[in-house]
């Protein structure tokens, strides 16, 4: 039945077209599937997460049929449908010049997913109609065999719909620059009068970024890592490569708050609460030619022996720290033993850092309060409430969880934004 | 009572580490391998440090003082390089958390004693876990054979980004000096003087269609560089040749043909500051791959003076040095005319001092 089904998965991803309309058990796996990679373990690590996918489904489904609802999306999206329509058909009849066939081409490129997914949604929605006349008469036959599978069917086309509907919000909302590009993460711990609560718990935050990379699929590399005493970290950056990485992480800029009972000190004794913070930066990492740092504006400090070097020292200190000298920013990397590789790995390190599109803003606001003594995370954003820290620390689904709500209410956000300067 | 023979044994051995006089290459003291014996009396029992309950962490700092009191230099690296290594990673941040809080293994503290020893009698930390990096390769590493330096990676990207730019010249089938030859499209290194191979096998691994001669006087130094090249699956495209570049002069010649770039880290030591250097350097390393003579310049002449016989026409000598020998070499190439050699380019290396130097046959 799993090679069977494997099987399945492989030719349907071929065959996006018929995303609503094939077997059911293509219908409960996740809404993301265009965006993901074919390996067997991704989808098999899907499954088993059932239990999950139906709660976050119902609740996008309200949220997107919400907004669906609105007239005003209503209009927007109609008038899109028109505007492809159109394009279609200036592009198949006039052979315009250069200029205007590039950019209708470009724009029927943007307007096609929609359209198709519109397509898609309308058909679903005519079968769900069909369904519930057929529904309605068989009721009035009184037909007990046939009802039970005319209502499963309903079922299943009803979570189609809602997964249709969140594709077609995820492609009204134009998609973020460098959403695609791989992240430098970095962690520092704060200040606290609570003994060494912000580094424990740093550590505790970093290896849950940590998990989370696994759990994605995305390739981890601690850049730099310093610890403080009695296994606290002090600060610590990474760089996480794969797949849509910055959408995800994104949101995960900003000051995490912390409270709990530190574990060391006067005030463990007293069994008083105390309240630390940390701050995640995440950056994006762009790879643009074009984009080179000027090497006039770097000072590059390695090892420097007296005298000579060369022939005449021996080293293994490859350590290289790298100063942008007009902003003084400052990237230090000895993850490798070879001195030019750490070398280059600074040079990434500072060119994302120097063209960081992330607000300055957004690294004092406070996101997130990890309590511990009652055992609940709160995003302040969009005001969701997490149980079982424990379960959440280990970066699994229920993180994976939380940041789909985010993106869910930025995406949201967004369209609404789009459709309101639209109208302006 | 372990503990008390190694205390002792520490006190015996301190003074004989601190003694500060030169070593000829290779050449033992006696209080040394009264060390040495010493130090492998205790190996072969187990000592407290075995039998102690010990993780990863805490061994880097343990082996960090014992390097620190033994006037080791760069204690810390060395105790995380080659703890590090015992435990499955390359430098301490490539491990994780849990396998540095891990208990160690017997078998693990025993060899991290036996290296550590090795460490202790001022053996280079690259011949005590024998391999290194090198750009982007990891290479076998083994004694006397030279250590490849930081300074000759910068040789390797300088003549990587020097070949790029000069793509279109160098390497396009349209020249008219090389239609004849079949191997038009693709590069031919020579290296004299290759010692572990770190320098042709990055360039054999970056140009991936390119082949190579590599030459060294030591037979060592021939047979390391093929085992490297054989870990890294480009033995086909190498020769590796056991000649010395001054007295097989002719052979040289005939063998290579005719090559795109001849790339050099050669002797370069001024003979009267060998015996300054650093005890990990003169006790362990072949002097012959540091001595250039009284000015510094025997080999890189003997070098100079093959190029134009075996170079393409416009090919490039591209050679590490030392400092003060950019000046001397232009200085020596005014008064040697007749030698189809012209000097380009002085590079700097990333401390800032005149580092490589860039000749064209002309």
């Amino acid at each position: 039945m799993e090679h069977g089904l494997r099987w399945f998965i492989s030719n349907s991803l071929r065959r996006q077209g018929h995303l609503g309309r094939t077997c059911r058990c293509f219908c409960r796996l996740t809404r993301n599937i265009t965006t993901c990679r074919q390996t067997a373990r991704f989808w098999l690590s899907h499954l088993p997460g059932n239990v999950y996918r139906p709660q976050s489904e119902r609740h996008c489904h309200n949220d997107f049929s919400e907004l669906l609802q609105l007239e005003a999306v209503r209009k927007y999206i109609d008038d899109l449908k028109d505007e492809y329509k159109e394009i279609r058909n200036r592009l198949n009849c006039i052979e315009s010049r250069e200029e205007d066939g590039k950019l209708l081409s470009r724009r029927h490129v943007r307007l096609a997913p929609l359209a198709s997914v519109l397509e898609e949604l309308q058909s679903s929605e005519k079968d769900l109609f069909e369904l519930e006349s057929m529904y309605n008469s068989l009721k009035a036959r009184d037909d007990q065999e046939l009802i039970p599978l005319v209502l499963e069917e309903q079922q299943q086309l009803n979570k189609s719909i809602a997964v249709l509907r969140g594709k077609l919000l995820q492609t009204l909302v134009q998609k973020e620059k460098h959403d695609e590009s791989n992240v430098i993460l970095e962690v520092t711990a704060g200040r606290t009068t609570g003994g060494d609560i912000c580094q424990q718990f740093t550590r505790e935050i970093f290896s849950m970024y940590k998990h989370f990379a696994g759990f994605k699929d995305w390739n981890f590399e601690v850049l730099n890592y310093t610890p403080s005493d009695y296994g606290g970290l002090h600060h610590a950056s990474a760089y996480i490569s794969g797949e849509n990485v910055y959408r995800f992480l994104k949101y995960e800029g900003g000051t995490h708050r912390v409270q709990r009972i530190p574990e060391m000190g006067l005030s463990s004794r007293m069994q008083r609460i105390h309240t630390g913070t940390m701050t995640v930066i995440v950056l994006p990492h762009i790879d643009e030619v074009g984009t080179k740092v000027n090497t006039n504006d770097l000072r590059i400090d390695t090892f420097r022996a007296k005298g000579a070097g060369g022939q005449h020292v021996n080293t293994t200190d490859s350590a290289v720290r790298i100063v942008h000298i007009p902003t003084s920013l400052t990237v230090e990397c000895q993850q490798h033993r070879s001195q030019l590789e750490n070398r280059k790995l600074a040079m990434r390190i500072l060119e994302a850092k120097l063209y960081q599109q992330v607000g300055t803003r957004a690294q004092s606001e406070r996101i997130r309060t990890y309590n511990f003594t009652q055992d609940r995370v709160t995003d302040h954003r969009i005001n969701y409430v997490v149980r079982d820290i424990k379960e959440l620390l280990s970066g699994g689904r229920q993180l994976n969880e939380l940041i789909n709500k985010l993106l869910e209410s930025a995406e949201n956000e967004a369209v609404l934004e789009l459709i309101e300067t639209r109208n302006r | 009572m372990w503990w008390k023979v190694f205390s002792a044994c520490r006190v015996y051995l301190a003074p004989c580490f601190r003694v500060k006089s030169h070593y000829h290459c290779r050449s033992e003291d006696t209080g040394f391998l009264g060390a040495v014996a010493f130090l492998n009396a205790l190996s072969r029992n187990p000592c407290r440090f075995i039998h102690d309950k010990m993780t990863g962490i805490n061994c880097v700092t343990y082996w960090q003082k014992i390097f620190e009191e033994n006037g080791i230099s760069e204690p810390q690296q060395s105790s995380e390089h080659i703890i590090s290594h015992v435990l499955g990673g390359k430098t301490i941040h490539n491990l994780t958390e849990e396998a540095l809080s891990r208990s160690l293994t017997t078998e693990q503290k025993q060899m991290i004693w036996n290296l550590c020893s090795k460490r202790l009698h001022h053996m280079p930390v690259q011949y005590v876990i024998e391999e290194w990096d090198f750009c982007a390769l990891t290479l076998k590493i083994k004694p006397p054979v030279f250590i490849p330096r930081p300074e000759t990676e910068e040789l390797v990207s300088l003549v990587v980004s020097e070949l790029a730019e000069e793509e279109d010249v160098l390497f396009s089938v349209e020249n008219a000096g090389w239609q004849n030859s079949h191997r038009a499209a693709r590069p031919l290194f020579l290296e004299i003087g290759c010692g572990s191979g770190a320098i042709v096998l990055s360039l054999l691994h970056f140009f991936k269609q390119s082949y190579a001669v590599a030459v060294d006087k030591s037979a060592e130094a021939v047979n390391l560089t093929r085992q490297n090249a054989e870990r890294l699956c480009v033995q086909h495209r190498l020769q590796a040749l056991q000649l010395n570049v001054i007295s097989d002069f002719q052979k040289l010649t005939r063998i290579c043909g005719s090559v795109d770039v001849i790339v050099s880290n050669p002797p370069y030591v001024f003979h009267e500051d060998m015996s300054g250097l650093m005890p990990e350097i003169l006790r362990y390393e072949d002097c012959d791959a540091l001595d250039g003579g009284t000015d510094g310049l025997k080999i890189i002449k003997a070098i100079l003076q093959l190029a134009p016989t075996v170079l393409k026409d416009r090919g490039k000598v591209f050679l590490e040095v030392d400092p003060r020998h950019p000046e001397m070499i232009q200085n020596w190439l005014q008064a040697c005319t007749g030698l189809q050699l012209t000097y380009r380019a002085t590079h700097r290396d990333i401390c800032g001092k005149l580092r490589f130097c860039e000749l064209q046959r002309s």
